[in-house]
């Protein structure tokens, strides 16, 4: 099957064929982008310094100390971090990016691998308001696309543009997680279905319409200069300790005996002639099972199966017999089980055959 | 309907978001002697015998994976709140963090007692600004109230809760993307094993649980664990939390026990399909197979009568579809759907989606061709189980579900390219240039 | 990305031999490894493209599929993540249309947005997309061209072509030597890996995500890496190109010549890489113990200078020993062979000789990568002949009348420490380079460069390791250095065999081993140097 590759080759190696060239290298071919000129224009990036003197205020260290306790390693703390920027600029400029690599203590490559990988990160400013419109199963079912198109028209600006005079924003998004109103749609960070008054309002089992987005446009009209802001990590906690050695933290590890030591659970024993037959659940933590009969009015250990055994035969035992397991984790003994009267064990199951 | 015990969702527009008003309603109350006289082990074992299974779409039963946790190994376990969600259809995480965030805390306190956490993080997608905000206010007054912190309530147990914005990724769901994410890498699925419960976020034990499956824990431990169970099916306790969307009255979030018939949640629960008559119904979000009319008639909404007519239970996100939408239509925001939020990682998820999406929106703008089903099936069909997470299953099952089900919708769309029977040359194809 | 922590466990001599079952015939494989391993061990090859057995396993690719059976019946799994378990069941396309159909699925994905420009791609003939579709491929095409590519790549080099297809990301300056295609890219984040894991420096990312996925670096920076030619290496497409190779050299036309880079201690393991009697490139050539797949740029990059500013070969007799002390220095690049001749010299000439070796170069530390710092590349082997440091010659110039230098350019490496020398009359020099010290020498010699010789070394593991000659001498009258010296002892060395047989006298390490018995990868010679 393969003697035409083998065929080819071997013409190849054949080949006496001489290459006489110089050995100055030889220039690649231009890029052809330069050539068809490129379809997307780089997104213009603020100075640095500029960049920088809005990120490095103190506010804005607190909260960076703030996330980077609550995380074992700096990085995990790159997502919030990413946030804050967004938060400062209503986008991520390049520098901003690279400024939260530093805080996190990681790669600014990672930083925008991270950035490009997660949709809400903006790469570009966008208008003041940003629309999002949420184009999944449920909200085209209800109805979304014709919305979204209306929505369009109204603003005169395609999905993705933003108006001439930078207060709208249109995107189509996937699902919002709120299907149940659909269709619905994002005004920056809050969910809307209708405007009423002066707040943008979800209420159960309403939906957008024609109308409704209109008001909601009205109400962004109205709000162009008191938008309500939200913090972007929707405030902050006071109180917390930290991760357990994360800088900042006050926290430490949980001890290991924070909680009782387990009791052997579901002590079960059914006698036959051979004897009483234990059966129990035990738990990993066990160091020592110890099992228990009552005598009288005492309680006499009887054994002491492994704690990896699944049964105990007590051979005295017999239909009525109590018993009861005690089990101990290390230094520590568990209250004792609870007590089990031996029952008679049920005759083996005749098989058919 | 018969009236439902209300597991989750009994706090809902009583203004539980406050502490004082959550306490009165009975919150906080399994804060007490009877959890911390409870052994680790005491408590995954009542949960065990709750049958509580997971409530994100896997369904796998809670308590077990509880007792996965490795115990003594020196390193930390966390509990990691999965509140990604982003499937087409669910929405129930979104209005259980908006109307009672406290319970969360409660149960994230129960599960952390259960397994020894120092700390858990609620990761919640970056959509839910307005959850996210009410849990932090909530934290606060936790905190405040000395839930939360070193040593709570007076015992040696420490537990801190942290919320994590997600940014927009839905593959951030799957778990192991989510521990990613959480660890401030791209929410890409890792390989396994090994699995989180043994090796998640930073290498350390971590048990990643659905909101809803911590927000039952609460009623759970202040009742018995039999009582839990009699609810729901035998391989699956509990009421569930439903969200119902779509062509209905009264689309919504609603309680129901496991086992109820798909046509009470419908009819009863949701007021009934409106615009036209029942075509199609999802019954486990977006990336499940559609029941048809018929099928849905005898359905019962649990896992396994779902399963049993090759389809999944998911969630619990019904997406009711009425006769007036093609079926193409709704493949082809699907292909949208997945196409956007695949990871990029495995090739044939990466290219496959992509290229099955391109296909549909040819069809759907009227440029289908002859074939064109097959292809996308055959396409689909080399998604089976190839990939590191079923994020590709998720567009190639409903493909091959769609087209195998409403073939005549596909068909309808491609009669209408008239040129449908031949195959068509891009109209400037010039062969023999390579750039 | 995944799991960045699982480098994959390598199968070595000593691993346990387990049963398992492949196609349903019972074959024993290492035991302690992952089934691509495995299979490779046994003969079976699987196709594969972002594993790599020095990165850590990603598993993104999706192309190495084999079946197992498992409690659940049948299962795709993936070979390269997969560890050897005894007894378990295998089922390769062989025996599984599951497997072929699924590989064949994967490679259609994975050519769906690929350019078909072959070509004019460098890396035609030593591409993994084009291996793996050649043999176990070459499935027909089945997309109709309306469905186009769907070209992705960095949003900011997106243009139109001629076709009015979207195109993006050709010939991107990606650092000062690499050129990046993005359209070529299969996202299999080899060198992503290769720069987090191995380098430690991570400049390239993925970023974006599903079919937009692209390579970059951070905007405005380069990649730029003492290692950052070896991404070119794992890259399995034409996506990353080094720029020295680029466009110069068929890779067929090529013939490769297995030798060492003879620039550090460590010894990196290469092949170099020849056509019309000049080399093109020089690639690493995989040696577990030494560099694994790595190479440095300073190491690769030097093949450029090795046909430049030569000296030529002169008569034998012009090279006069005057009386008076000798002393008789060996460079770095100095084979075993050399040395033995040189101590065959010394012995000639009685007391009056002494033996000195190294550079006067400093020593820096190990990488751990693909360097050991020490520029002296056969440091050791001088070790075991017993010569002694240069700083040694330096400090007693003064007793010396005689100078003969093999290779070792000790003006250049440091002029200053180096004017001690003036004292010694007879400078001679045999050298491959019209260097410094050659053009200070009376007598100026030349022989052939490290590339053009056989013979052995022994690096900084105690490993032997063998040099081969690659036939890119630019004048056939040149002889290698052992040839030279051996002659004026009087004994002439026709092979490096020859020499090396010489050497075994000296050396009690190397009593047990016969040329041709040292192995590609070397020997590991036993006790301390």
């Amino acid at each position: 099957m393969r003697e035409h590759i083998t065929g080819a080759v071997q013409f190849v190696s054949n080949n006496h064929l001489k290459f006489d060239r110089p050995a100055q290298p030889i220039d690649a071919l231009p890029d052809p982008g330069q050539k068809f000129g490129y379809v997307n224009k780089p997104v213009p990036q603020p100075p640095t310094a500029e960049v920088l003197a809005k990120l490095n205020t103190p506010e804005i260290k607190e909260r960076c100390a703030d996330l980077l306790s609550r995380y074992p390693v700096g990085q995990a703390a790159l997502l919030e971090v990413l946030w804050l920027v967004q938060g400062v600029f209503g986008w991520v400029p390049r520098e901003g990016i690279r400024w939260a690599a530093n805080v996190c203590g990681c790669a600014p490559a990672h930083a925008l691998g991270v950035a490009t990988f997660y949709t809400m990160y903006n790469h570009a400013p966008k208008g003041k308001f940003l629309l999002q419109f949420c184009r999944n199963i449920s909200c085209t079912i209800k109805g979304a696309p014709s919305l979204i198109a209306y929505v369009e028209h109204a603003l005169n600006i395609k999905t993705g543009e933003t108006t001439p005079d930078g207060l709208f924003t249109i995107l189509q998004v996937e699902c919002l997680g709120s299907c149940g109103n659909g269709p619905m749609m994002l005004v920056n960070d809050d969910f809307a279905t209708d405007a009423d008054g002066d707040v943008l309002t979800m209420k159960p089992g309403t939906k957008l319409t024609t109308d409704s987005i209109d008001r909601i446009l009205k109400w962004c009209y109205a709000h162009e200069n008191n938008i309500p802001k939200h913090d972007v990590l929707g405030g902050t906690v006071k109180g917390h300790c930290g991760h357990p050695g994360a800088p900042g933290a006050i926290a430490k590890p949980q001890v290991a005996d924070y909680a009782p030591p387990s009791p052997v659970l579901n002590v079960k024993s059914e006698a036959d002639e051979t004897g009483a037959t234990l059966t129990w659940k035990g738990a990993p933590e066990f160091t020592k099972i110890v099992v228990e009969k009552k005598n009288g009015d005492d309680w006499v250990a009887v054994g002491e199966p492994g704690v990896k055994d699944k049964a105990f035969v007590d051979p005295n035992g017999k239909v009525g017999d109590e018993y009861r397991m005690i089990a101990t984790s290390g230094e520590r003994v568990a209250k004792p089980s609870a007590v089990a009267v031996t029952k008679q064990k049920p005759a083996p199951e005749q098989k058919a055959v | 309907m018969a009236e439902c015990v209300k597991v989750c969702t009994q706090n809902f527009g009583k203004g539980a978001q406050d502490i004082e008003v959550y306490k009165k309603l009975g919150g906080y109350s399994n804060i007490s002697e009877r959890l911390f006289n409870m052994s680790q082990f005491e408590l995954i074992d009542y949960v065990q015998r709750s049958n509580l299974r997971g409530r994100g779409g896997a369904g796998f039963p809670t308590g077990m994976k509880w007792s996965f946790v490795p115990r003594g190994t020196g390193k930390p376990v966390y509990i990691v709140v999965n509140a990604d969600e982003g499937e087409g259809g669910t929405f129930k995480d979104h209005f259980l963090m908006l109307e009672d965030p406290h319970r969360l805390i409660e149960g994230l306190i129960i599960a952390a007692w259960a397994l020894g956490s120092r700390a858990a993080y609620i990761y919640c997608r970056g959509e839910f600004l307005p959850c996210i905000e009410a849990l932090n206010k909530a934290l606060n007054q936790a905190y405040a109230a000395g839930y939360l912190g070193e040593n709570i309530c007076g015992t040696k147990f420490s537990f801190d809760i942290f919320v994590h914005r997600g940014a927009g990724a839905y593959i951030c769901g799957e778990e192991t993307a989510l521990i990613n994410s959480l660890e401030g890498q791209k929410g890409q699925p890792r390989l396994k094993p090994p699995f989180p419960a043994v090796c998640g976020a930073w290498k350390s034990p971590t048990c990643v649980n659905n909101v809803e499956t911590i927000m039952s824990l609460p009623w759970i431990l202040s009742h018995d664990p039999s009582e839990y169970a009699k609810m729901g099916t035998p391989r699956a306790g509990g009421t569930k939390v439903f969200c119902i969307s779509g062509d209905v009255k009264n689309p919504g979030v609603y309680e129901a026990p496991l086992g109820t018939p798909m046509m009470t949640m419908i009819n009863d629960y949701a007021g009934g399909v409106v615009g036209g008559k029942l075509k199609a119904v999802l019954p486990g979000g977006s990336s499940c197979a559609p029941l048809t009319a018929e099928e849905a008639a005898v359905a019962t909404m649990d896992y396994e009568c779902l399963a049993s007519m090759k389809t999944m239970f998911g969630s619990g996100a019904m997406i009711i579809i009425n006769d007036t939408h093609n079926m193409a239509d709704l493949l082809n925001c699907l292909g949208n759907f997945y196409s956007h939020e695949s990871c990029g990682q495995c090739t044939p998820c990466r290219e496959g989606t992509g290229l099955l999406h391109r296909i549909l929106n040819q069809m759907v703008a009227g440029n289908g061709h002859d074939g064109d089903v097959e292809l996308m099936q055959s396409l689909s069909s080399g998604f089976g189980g190839v990939t590191i997470c079923p994020l590709s299953i998720s567009l190639g099952g409903p493909v091959s579900s769609y087209t195998a089900k409403f073939r005549a919708d596909f068909d309808e769309y491609i009669a209408k390219n008239p040129e449908h029977a031949k195959p068509r040359i891009q109209e400037n194809y010039r062969p023999g240039i390579f750039w | 990305m995944s799991n960045y922590y699982n480098m994959p466990k390598l199968p070595t001599e000593n691993s346990p031999k387990v049963e398992i079952f492949v196609d349903d015939r019972a074959v024993m494989v290492p035991g302690d490894t992952n089934l691509l391993e495995a299979l490779k061990a046994v003969g079976i090859e699987t196709p594969h493209v972002c594993y790599h057995p020095y990165l850590p396993v990603s598993g993104n690719c999706r192309q190495c599929l084999v079946e197992q059976e498992g409690p659940r019946g049948r299962m795709l799994v993936i070979s390269c993540y997969t560890p050897v378990t005894p007894g378990m069941k295998i089922y390769t396309p062989a025996s599984s249309a599951r497997v072929k159909n699924a590989r064949k699925a994967t490679q259609e994905f994975m050519l769906v947005n690929h350019p078909l420009d072959c070509p004019i791609c460098d890396k035609a003939g030593e591409c993994t997309l084009q291996e793996n579709y050649m043999e176990a491929g070459q499935n027909e095409g089945r997309l109709r061209p309306e469905y186009g590519k769907n070209y992705h790549g960095n949003p900011e080099h997106q243009f139109i072509d001629a076709k009015g297809q979207l195109r993006g990301g050709k010939h991107v300056d990606i650092g000062p030597r690499i050129l990046l295609d993005e359209e070529r890219c299969v996202q299999c984040d080899r060198c992503v890996r290769f720069m987090r894991s191995i380098a430690k420096d991570e400049q390239l990312q993925l970023a974006g995500r599903a079919d937009h996925t692209y390579i970059t670096t951070f905007p405005g920076e380069k990649l730029d890496h003492e290692y950052d030619l070896c991404v070119t290496d794992v890259c399995p497409t034409g996506a990353m190109t080094a720029k020295y190779f680029r466009f110069q050299k068929r890779v067929w036309l090529l013939a490769h010549t297995p030798t060492i880079s003879m620039d550090d201690s460590l010894g990196a393991n290469i092949w170099l890489d020849h056509a019309d009697g000049r080399i093109y490139r020089v690639m690493p050539r995989c040696n577990p113990e030494v560099n694994r797949s790595w190479l440095s740029n300073t190491s690769r990059l030097a093949f450029q200078q090795f046909d430049k500013n030569r000296l030529p070969a002169i008569d034998a007799s012009a090279i006069q020993i005057s009386g008076g002390k000798v002393a008789l220095v060996a460079g770095g690049a100095c084979t075993n062979e050399d040395l033995a001749a040189l101590k065959m010299l010394k012995d000639a000439l009685g007391d009056r000789a002494e033996l000195f070796g190294g550079s006067l170069l400093k020593v820096g530390a190990p990488d751990g990568i693909a360097k050991s710092g020490d520029p002296v590349a056969n440091r050791a082997g001088m070790q075991l002949m017993g010569f002694a440091d240069v700083a040694e010659l330096l400090k007693r110039a003064g007793e010396f009348s005689n100078l003969i230098t093999v290779n070792a350019d000790l003006y250049g490496e440091d002029a200053a420490a180096a004017k001690a020398l003036d004292k010694i009359s007879n400078r001679i020099a045999l050298s491959a380079f019209d260097d410094a010290t050659a053009k200070k020498a009376k007598v100026a010699f030349g022989i052939r460069h490290w590339s053009e010789v056989q013979g052995t070394m022994v690096n900084s593991l105690n490993i032997l390791q063998k040099l081969s000659a690659a036939p890119t001498c630019p004048d056939e009258k040149l002889a290698p250095a052992y040839e030279v010296i051996s002659t004026l002892a009087g004994n002439k060395f026709n092979s490096a065999c020859e020499a090396f047989m010489k050497a075994r006298e000296y050396v009690p390490a190397f009593a047990d081993i016969t040329y041709d018995a040292i192995k590609s990868t070397g020997k590991l010679l036993g006790g301390n140097a």
